[in-house]
């Protein structure tokens, strides 16, 4: 079973209650589960608000966030998408991706949006920073990091999901991402903030980012476009159809003719043409229920919409985990169960058994919570058809203990057979489900549906600072041929050699094809190169794509704190175009897919390290240091040869205040030198007189030192006399 | 002199009212962790307890400003997914407590307050969620100091900027590595005390804050403050120069440690005695709780740069700057120059005048009547009362000092003189 065609039901639900209702505005939420193979647990919560256009504009807001509608009039922009994710899709064991992968964004922060602009190219960059920068606020998150070496302009890859007025003026596309960003609580919080109930209660009460970010995988997206929808009502189902119709068909068919007439026609003429319309939608069209064209939706026809996602794969195991003391610790012995059939297997030895069946879980221990109340806004008054929590397990095969007072649904749409829906209590109740533990063997393998539309992986090869590789490789599992949009935007410093692109198959006689590819190069530190194919990927073949690279050496000051790290590029982003042969697939199912998937369905690869050339960080002051100390030197030495003037010391005349020292100092010896002999010779009358006892030994001590002092008056007096 | 005396004290009688009340009508918290990596999970943690306290308290977080520069609560070493703890009991999660769950306020930190204090306890009611306004590498010197002096491009968004006025109470909380006047970012730049103290210049001179306390907590964190030079700043260190500032205990399960001494300290301050948003705790408290015992360093407080010196910071409420002040500033309409705020305004005015004319004269009187040096040099150490005092304390200053110092070194040129003299009678004579 297809998790797209699952989610295609409540979106399907509530363009049926927007249409029917006032516009004003509503707003509902849903939330998706579903076990995945291996003891995971995928919840897609998904919030989606209204408002009328009319209301937009005159600021009239009810369930429509503010601070965002501010944001997204200030900055002019007609459509936004915001996607902040973490971790990675596994999809070899959990099949393909819930939404098509359309509500998914690469590792950190992606962002795009449709910006009007008036024909100056500097207008909508301008816009589109002020956008940045007041994101970056709201969402707690570096978006304004995203500046013009970040900025792409897909041609291929993303088309508007909304309908475009033509007043709007010329829309632009803008395409940033911050593979680096971190994604964590800061950032959900003002996520929350912006649901009517904040996260108070409703499945919302749910979201705990102790729970979302311990997720194996995780994505939250933002969603802002304008729908249109015909106010009548219709006598049969293609309302969704119509929604889908009106956001691809551009005016080029009507041009061609109006001879189309069925609704199935266009539709399959609207999904060839989507490469064709090149994202400048700039009229809507009204079909009649025979196809005629009828003109444009009125103004009160359209209304904006908000839809609010957060997905994610959770570790059933791991989620249940008690809060304060989540680090596994091994269990006991006696909680052990050995397998006995191992030839070790002794008291002391012991291979535990593996699991069997289906764990345990309930919603209040996975999420640590239980669903508080409910977020009814408008009353029960649709309650027939509006259901908040669906369950997808095999009926029947597993039980499900739910409160006794909600009320339960199943499904009967036959596609839906495995869906349980419940409607959360009225009366603000906790609301829990609880699966107990089953022993039911394994399930069954994986169905034709369930595959992705293609596995892709991307690295980086190659050894050195200097040159390295790309390498993506894309595998089409499906017996039919499959066109994809691989867009990849890539930092300035690695720059590209296109020359070295190449595109291989593998596993299958047909070549893929290269359609077209758009490449605009990078300029160092203005712009990021980016890089458009449209491939054809023959059935169950591998294509490998390979070009090398160069690594940019950075200045001093661009470098991040984290240098030595590495430098985050962003993620490829695939766009698989829809089928419009339907000759491969076979049931109703997988053409109701089409009509629901008119963009085709999406994937990313992981965001790849490339480690740049990074200097040592200590190095200038060292240069600093040394340089000093040379140009010290170096100074000195000329300073002094330049300055002074070698002579011999014979040569040295002597200053006149040096000689007038001179001669003081001579005449203060001298008279030291007469008064010598008079005081030693008192001295030693004295000692004669007074210690004639003691031996003459004193006395020569005494003496000696004498006569040295005076050979040495005698040695200079006369030198001094001659100068 | 008798005729300004006598207006004063009704002047004075007048505008009590508005004196008694908190003389700012904001609070605002600039909170910056400074340290990128895993092993600085302490950092982040000290960060965040005190945003927890400061937001506990009643600021709003459009105005607590929250600089993170790593990511530890997401970071794939975190055993805790989304948590932060700074303590290893773990009771608490900084990073996003849910309001159902138990939070720490203790029944203990009630019964140590006084008893009007327990009267008044309300349960708090802590608003859940984070919001991080700069984080990752947007946390430079440069965005600091920009954010203290609000100089911005036009598109930056508000909830990132520091707008505060003249009649704001600004709380900064600083901590990562630092040395002898400089605090590391991101192990990439520092910031030196001097830039400090000169966007806090350029703060006072834009009238952009009424009275900041300053808190830091690195190695010689002292020093960082040494250097201030702007009125109002009262600022608080956790060591010494050439002291570390040590960490306080690790939890062996994160791995690493969780707390600073200093600050926890300080938060085991806040949380015990600052359990309502009422508490009547004075700075001076939080200044003695700090002994060298707790810290295991010289936590150091300078207040000479708000008026009244160490005497009035000692005595300022902790809730001025952690809590939030619900003032108003009430403005009349345009009636007219009759309002009252305007009538207020000019009696205050007037009240100042009053003031300085009464210093100046006492001091005139000082000076001319006595001329006693000491007394000089007291008008001169009292120079930071009034602008134009300044300049004639300075002068005064000045003539003191030449005075002082000058009858000294004529002395002892006159003795040098005299010795000189005597040496060369002596010579004479040995002659």
């Amino acid at each position: 079973m297809k998790l797209a065609t699952l989610l295609s039901l409540p979106a399907a639900l509530a363009a049926l209650v927007i249409a029917s209702t006032t516009p004003s505005g509503d707003y509902n939420e849903h939330l998706h589960l579903k076990p995945l193979p291996g003891g995971h647990l995928y919840a897609g919560f998904n919030f989606t608000a209204t408002t009328s256009l009319h209301d937009y504009d005159s600021q009239h807001f009810r369930y429509f966030p503010r601070s965002l509608a501010q944001i997204l009039q200030h900055s002019h922009t007609r459509e936004l998408h915001l996607r902040f994710a973490l971790g990675r899709w596994d999809e070899e064991s959990w099949g393909s991706r819930p939404r098509d992968g359309r509500r998914e964004g690469g590792t950190g922060v992606e962002l795009w949006a449709w910006v009007e602009g008036d024909g100056d190219a500097g207008v909508v960059d301008e816009r589109w920073s002020s956008l940045v920068n007041s994101l970056s606020g709201l969402f707690c998150a570096s978006l304004n990091f995203i500046d013009g070496t970040k900025t792409t302009r897909p041609v291929l890859s993303f088309e508007p999901e909304g309908v475009h007025r033509e007043s709007d003026g010329r829309l632009e596309l803008l395409h940033g991402t911050l593979p680096h960003e971190v994604v964590c609580t800061e950032n959900l919080t003002p996520f929350l903030k912006l649901l009517p109930c904040k996260g108070k209660a409703g499945i919302s009460s749910l979201l705990d980012g102790h729970k979302v970010f311990d997720a194996t995988w995780q994505t939250m997206s933002i969603d802002v476009r304008p729908v249109c929808h015909r106010t009548a009502p219709r006598e049969h189902d293609i309302d969704l159809v119509d929604t889908v119709v009106s956001s691809n068909v551009t005016t080029a068919p009507f041009q061609g003719g109006s001879n189309i007439t069925h609704v199935q026609n266009i539709l399959r003429y609207a999904a060839d043409l989507t490469l064709q319309s090149n994202h400048s939608i700039t009229q809507h069209y009204t079909l009649a229920d025979d196809g005629s064209y009828l003109g444009p939706f009125e103004d009160e026809d359209c209304h904006l919409e908000i839809q609010q996602t957060v997905d994610m794969v959770l570790d059933i195991e791991r989620s249940m985990r008690p809060r304060d003391d989540p680090i596994p610790r091994p269990p006991p012995i006696e909680q052990l169960e050995c397998d006995a059939g191992k030839s070790y297997n002794s008291h002391d030895t012991c291979y535990p058994k593996p699991r069997e069946g289906h764990r345990g879980w309930s919603l209040s221990r996975v999420f640590g919570q239980s669903v508080k109340g409910n977020c009814h806004l408008d009353g029960d008054k649709d309650q027939a058809q509006k259901y908040d929590v669906s369950l997808e397990v095999p009926l029947g095969r597993r039980t499900v203990d739910i409160p006794p007072a909600t009320s339960i649904t199943q499904s009967d749409f036959d596609d839906l057979e495995d869906v349980r829906q419940y409607r959360l209590p009225s009366d603000s109740q906790d609301f829990d489900l609880t699966l107990p533990h089953q022993p039911v063997p394994q399930p069954p393998p994986a169905r034709q549906e369930q595959l992705p539309p293609l596995y892709a992986s991307r690295q980086i090869t190659g050894y050195g600072q200097e040159r390295g590789s790309m390498h993506t490789t894309l595998r089409n599992p499906h017996s039919y041929a499959q066109r994809v949009v691989y867009l990849e935007s890539l930092p300035w410093f690695l720059r590209p050699y296109m020359h070295t692109l190449k595109v291989e198959g593998h596993g299958s006689d047909s070549l893929p094809r290269l359609e077209k590819m758009y490449y605009t190069p990078s300029i160092d530190r203005q712009r990021g190169t980016q890089l458009e194919l449209l491939l054809e990927i023959p059935a169950q073949s591998t294509v490998e794509m390979t070009y090398d690279f160069e690594k940019a050496v950075l200045r001093y000051t661009e470098y991040p704190p984290d240098a030595n790290r590495g430098f985050d590029v962003a993620p490829a982003v695939i766009r698989v175009l829809p089928l419009h042969h339907n000759t491969t697939t076979k049931t109703n199912s997988s053409e109701s897919r089409l009509l629901a998937s008119g963009q085709g369905q999406y994937l990313r690869t992981t965001s790849l390290l490339l480690p740049l050339p990074t200097p040592d960080f200590s190095m200038p002051y060292n240069v600093i240091i040394l340089t000093s100390t040379v140009i010290a030197l170096g100074f000195g030495s000329i300073f002094n040869l330049l300055v002074r003037q070698f002579v011999l010391v014979e040569e040295v005349p002597t200053s006149p205040l040096a000689e007038k020292v001179r001669a003081v100092v001579a005449r203060v010896r001298e008279a030291v030198s007469e008064l010598r002999p008079v005081v030693l010779a008192r001295l030693k009358s004295v000692r004669e007189g007074v210690g004639s006892a003691k031996g003459g030994g004193g006395g020569g001590d005494v003496q000696e030192p004498m006569s040295d002092g005076v050979g040495a008056n005698g040695g200079l007096k006369p030198d001094g006399k001659g100068r | 002199m008798r005729l300004l005396s006598l207006p004063t004290p009704l002047l004075a009688a007048i505008s009590l009212p508005s004196l008694s009340d908190a003389t700012h009508t904001s609070n605002w918290a600039v909170l910056v962790s400074t340290s990128r990596f895993w092993f600085n999970y302490r950092h982040m943690a000290n960060t965040l307890s005190l945003y927890r306290t400061v937001k506990r308290l009643g600021v709003p977080d459009s105005q607590i400003i929250l600089m993170l520069p790593d990511d530890m609560a997401c970071n794939p070493r975190n055993t805790f997914s989304g948590s932060v703890f700074n303590d290893k009991s773990r009771e608490l999660d900084l990073y996003d407590q849910k309001p159902d769950t138990p939070t720490q306020e203790s029944a203990e930190g009630g019964d140590i307050a006084t008893e009007s204090e327990t009267s008044e306890t309300t349960p708090q009611i802590m608003p859940a969620g984070i919001e991080v306004d700069y984080r990752g590498n947007e946390v430079t010197v440069e965005t600091f100091i920009r954010l203290l002096t609000d100089r911005w491009p036009a598109s930056h968004p508000t909830s990132k900027r520091l707008l505060t006025n003249s009649q704001s109470n600004i709380l900064i909380y600083m901590t990562g590595h630092g040395g002898d006047s400089f605090l590391k970012f991101q192990d990439a730049e520092e910031i030196s005390s001097h830039d400090l103290a000169d966007a806090f210049a350029q703060m006072h001179e834009k009238g952009r804050y009424n009275e900041l306390l300053f808190m830091i907590d690195t190695c010689q964190a002292n020093t960082m403050y040494e250097s201030f030079y702007s009125p109002g700043v009262v600022g608080m260190g956790s060591s010494a120069r050439d002291q570390s500032s040590y960490s306080h205990h690790a939890d062996q399960d994160v791995g690493v440690a969780v707390i600073d001494r200093w600050t926890y300290y300080a938060l085991e301050f806040l949380e015990t005695r600052l359990n309502s948003t009422s508490a009547d705790v004075r700075l001076g408290e939080l200044f003695d709780f700090m002994t060298f015992d707790r810290v295991h360093s010289d936590a150091g407080i300078r207040a000479d740069l708000l008026e009244g010196g160490e005497e009035a910071a000692r005595n300022r409420r902790v809730l001025d700057f952690f809590g939030n002040v619900q003032g108003v500033d009430v403005e009349m309409g345009d009636g007219g120059r009759e309002s009252l705020g305007d009538w207020r305004a000019d009696l205050e005015a007037l009240r100042r005048i009053g003031e300085r004319t009464k210093r100046e004269m006492g001091e005139l009187n000082v000076t001319v009547g006595a001329g006693s040096k000491v007394s000089a040099r007291e008008a001169g150490a009292d120079r930071s009362v009034l602008p134009a005092m300044r300049v004639e304390g300075d002068v005064l200053d000045m003539a003191a000092s030449t005075g002082g110092s000058g009858w000294l070194k004529k002395a002892i040129g006159g003795t040098s003189l005299l010795l000189l003299g005597a040496a060369w009678v002596a010579g004479s004579k040995m002659r």
